[in-house]
């Protein structure tokens, strides 16, 4: 008996010492993520550095590539079966991507995982069908980042929350001078301001429609600014993203308003020699309507470890992590708690900064898009530079992207 | 009776022959039969890598493209087989596939002219050169070794709108658009920068052909009265002739694949006054995800650059003398 209940005790204890050793092996995790400064990818580097302080069996890796090649390398590594276990999405993009993407609501449920916790709106940004595909960690209203400098030189005073587009366009033509442009327009801007005027570009039916009227006098609108009131510069349509291109030129004193989100103050306030203001994108008539994106972390389907990602991309969207981001001027928090440290830090040194979110974020509504979402933007690229230029008019511009976008 | 007598030496004959024959091999070394020879077999050895890379890297991307284009890939999912749809919505619904077509072959044909035109005046000016040769080789030569996205980079900078090429342009007074943002004059700026990227490699291949004539030819063609242009024509140009096919050839098929510098400085645009086939493929298979019709649109090509290829092989034997 006595020789029995010593090889119980024996193959006890060394059970339990194959368990920790088991319970100890590293788990290496890939995330994939994009990146647009060095000071950027430092803060991907620390939040991956969160998740082995709170595990550290878990070591994540992190591969960054920039915006516009994430996009292209996303279904290539797909394709290829070397998607990271950690892939991170931006809400614009989840209808394309969701299926990449292990669905999170048994694991949410399974760990009763704080949802609400969250900014309503990007959660339902990272969902498709009510399935929640990724874990947020930022949201953000598109605005405008003016150069305040520019501004009180020309005389202009500082734009409040809500103002009109009568008051934009007049501020935009007092700053056109000596060389240097009032805004910056990317063809890209076009659904955002489109939305922010009430205007429509995809019918009740969801499906494209860009020669209604409506979408039309958006149009009209938006390249008048370049080829009517010549207040903004002409940028081609090659080369790097149209959107970098007005940044630098924001950047470099040459344009002194343009149109961005909460998430590109990081790199701003290292290269920008100027005060910097934020304030609402311009309304119509009617109330302004604000469309917000957001990004945030998904399990890859293909993924050997999915419930070390669990863990991770959990570590990776904690208040701690959003906090941290917040006040690196990273990212606008998606945890409604977090928000606050990105008013008092990030947006310290902004002028109207707080504000400018707050009134956004209230006047926020749906992005609405279609599921081809990023060959639509690639023929705004391609065809709204003509009629920048004044060779093309509004309406044979939104045929053609029309034409092209349902093939 | 003289057929019939024939007939039956025959017999004898033969086995006279076959005995002698076994008497002259019994008089050979014993040697041991080999599949191959030792120098086809050192051959083979080295052709191996080159051998394998083709096969992993061409053909089966080669075959795997067509079996796509008979599906409806999208990259992130399962293809599923559609038969000649791509190839029916390419010719018969796709709006952009005869503007993409016309830009192609445009741009090809321009290419094609300029870069031949320029490669051999440039080639026939440096062999002209008592001193110097050397150095303008390297020069002309030099923008091929610069990656062609670095490049085109550089020259979108230029092209940009007021940057440097508006600036010369006010400054000349030519009342020309910006390049980038005209839909006549965007093609061209893309021509200009192939150009330069380019025809420093026909320059040196066309220049060491120049420097191959004969100089007694010439010697004895100037003797006889001939000009520098009849020289030119009547003897150094029939004498490169097959390193101009070669260099036309070569050429034309670059040229239907120009990729590179439409990427870097117009993505296509503005509106599709630079979209090709070569960018249409890209576009379509990496930004829409609609890869089997991308595939398609690549077999298009394909019979393209064959059909090209097939008729400058034909018409050489108009224009191309060979020192036989």
């Amino acid at each position: 008996m006595k020789v029995l209940k010593k090889a119980l005790l024996l193959a006890a204890v060394g059970s339990s010492l194959y368990a920790t050793a088991a319970s100890a092996e590293q788990v290496n995790l890939t995330w994939q993520m994009w990146t647009g400064s060095e000071t950027d990818t430092k803060s991907w580097q620390h939040l991956a550095e969160m998740v082995t302080a709170k595990y550290p069996d878990i070591k994540v890796t992190l591969t960054t590539t920039g915006w516009v090649d994430y996009w292209t390398r996303l279904p290539v590594l797909a394709a290829s079966g070397q998607l990271a276990d950690i892939v991170s999405m931006q809400s614009l993009r989840m209808p394309n991507f969701y299926s990449l993407l292990e669905p999170l609501n048994d694991r949410i449920e399974a760990d009763k995982f704080d949802v609400g916790a969250f900014t309503p709106s990007i959660i339902g940004g990272m969902s498709v069908d009510k399935q929640l595909y990724g874990l947020p960690y930022d949201v953000g209203p598109w605005v405008i980042y003016y150069n305040q400098d520019a501004l009180e030189a020309a005389g202009v005073p500082l734009p409040k929350p809500g103002w009109t587009l009568a008051e934009f366009t007049d501020a935009a033509k007092k700053l056109t001078k000596d060389g240097k442009y009032g805004f910056g327009i990317t063809p890209t801007n076009y659904s955002v301001l489109a939305a922010a005027w009430g205007d429509k570009y995809v019918n009740d039916a969801g499906a494209l429609d860009l020669t209604s009227a409506s979408a039309v006098a958006a149009a009209d609108r938006l390249i008048g600014f370049a080829a009517k009131d010549k207040v903004a510069p002409l940028v081609p349509s090659g080369g790097a993203d149209p959107g970098d291109v007005v940044q630098g030129r924001f950047n470099s004193g040459n344009v002194a308003m343009y149109i961005d989100g909460p998430w590109s103050i990081i790199g701003m306030k290292d290269q920008a020699k100027f005060k910097i203001g934020l304030t609402t994108l311009p309304r119509d008539e009617g109330e302004l309507s604000a469309v917000t994106a957001g990004s945030g972390f998904g399990i890859s389907t293909t993924s050997k470890n999915k419930d070390a990602a669990w863990k991770a991309i959990q570590v990776l969207t904690s208040s701690e992590a959003l906090s941290y981001l917040a006040e690196q001027g990273r990212a606008l928090p998606a945890r409604t708690a977090s928000q606050s440290a990105w008013y008092k830090v990030a947006a310290k040194d902004i002028t109207n900064g707080g504000e400018a979110i707050d009134y956004s974020l209230a006047h926020s509504v749906p992005y609405v898009i279609t599921n081809n979402w990023a060959a639509v933007e690639n023929l705004l690229n391609q065809y709204f530079p003509p009629a920048f230029a004044g060779s093309a008019d509004a309406k044979q511009t939104m045929e053609s992207i029309q034409s092209l976008a349902q093939e | 009776m003289r057929q019939l007598s024939l007939r039956q030496d025959l017999p004898r004959m033969e086995e006279d022959m076959s005995q002698s024959a076994v008497a002259e091999v019994s008089l050979q070394p014993a040697q041991p039969r080999r599949f191959l020879k030792p120098e086809t077999q050192t051959a083979m050895l080295f052709l191996l890598p080159s051998f394998l890379g083709f096969m992993v890297f061409m053909a089966v991307p080669i075959v795997a493209s067509l079996a796509l284009s008979f599906t409806n890939w999208q990259l992130i999912s399962t293809p599923s087989f559609v038969g000649f749809q791509n190839y029916i919505r390419l010719f018969t619904v796709d709006p952009a596939f005869y503007t993409v077509l016309r830009n192609t072959l445009f741009f090809a044909v321009e290419y094609l002219a300029l870069n031949i035109i320029v490669s051999l005046t440039l080639a026939v000016w440096i062999s002209s050169l008592k001193r110097g040769k050397a150095i303008f080789r390297v020069i002309f030569f030099l923008p091929t070794f610069t990656p062609t996205i670095a490049a085109s980079v550089v020259w979108l900078l230029i092209f940009t709108p007021d940057g440097l090429a508006d600036t010369i342009i006010r400054a000349l007074g030519l009342g020309l658009p910006n390049f980038l943002l005209s839909s006549t004059w965007a093609m061209q700026a893309v021509v200009l920068v192939t150009l330069w990227a380019n025809v420093g490699y026909n320059v040196v291949m066309f220049n060491a052909a120049l420097d191959l004539v004969p100089k007694h030819y010439l010697e004895a063609a100037t003797i006889d009265g001939a000009n520098a242009w009849q020289r030119f024509w009547r003897i150094r140009l029939p004498l490169i002739s097959p390193t101009i096919f070669f260099g036309t050839v070569m050429t034309a098929i670059t040229s239907l694949q120009v990729f590179d510098e439409i990427f870097a400085m117009t993505r296509g645009g503005p509106g599709s006054a630079t979209a090709t086939l070569g960018f249409a493929i890209y576009q379509k298979g990496f930004t829409n995800f609609q890869m089997g019709y991308a595939s398609a649109l690549a077999w298009v090509m394909f019979v393209m650059i064959m059909a090209l290829t097939i008729l400058q092989f034909h018409m050489q034997r108009k224009w191309v003398h060979y020192d036989d």
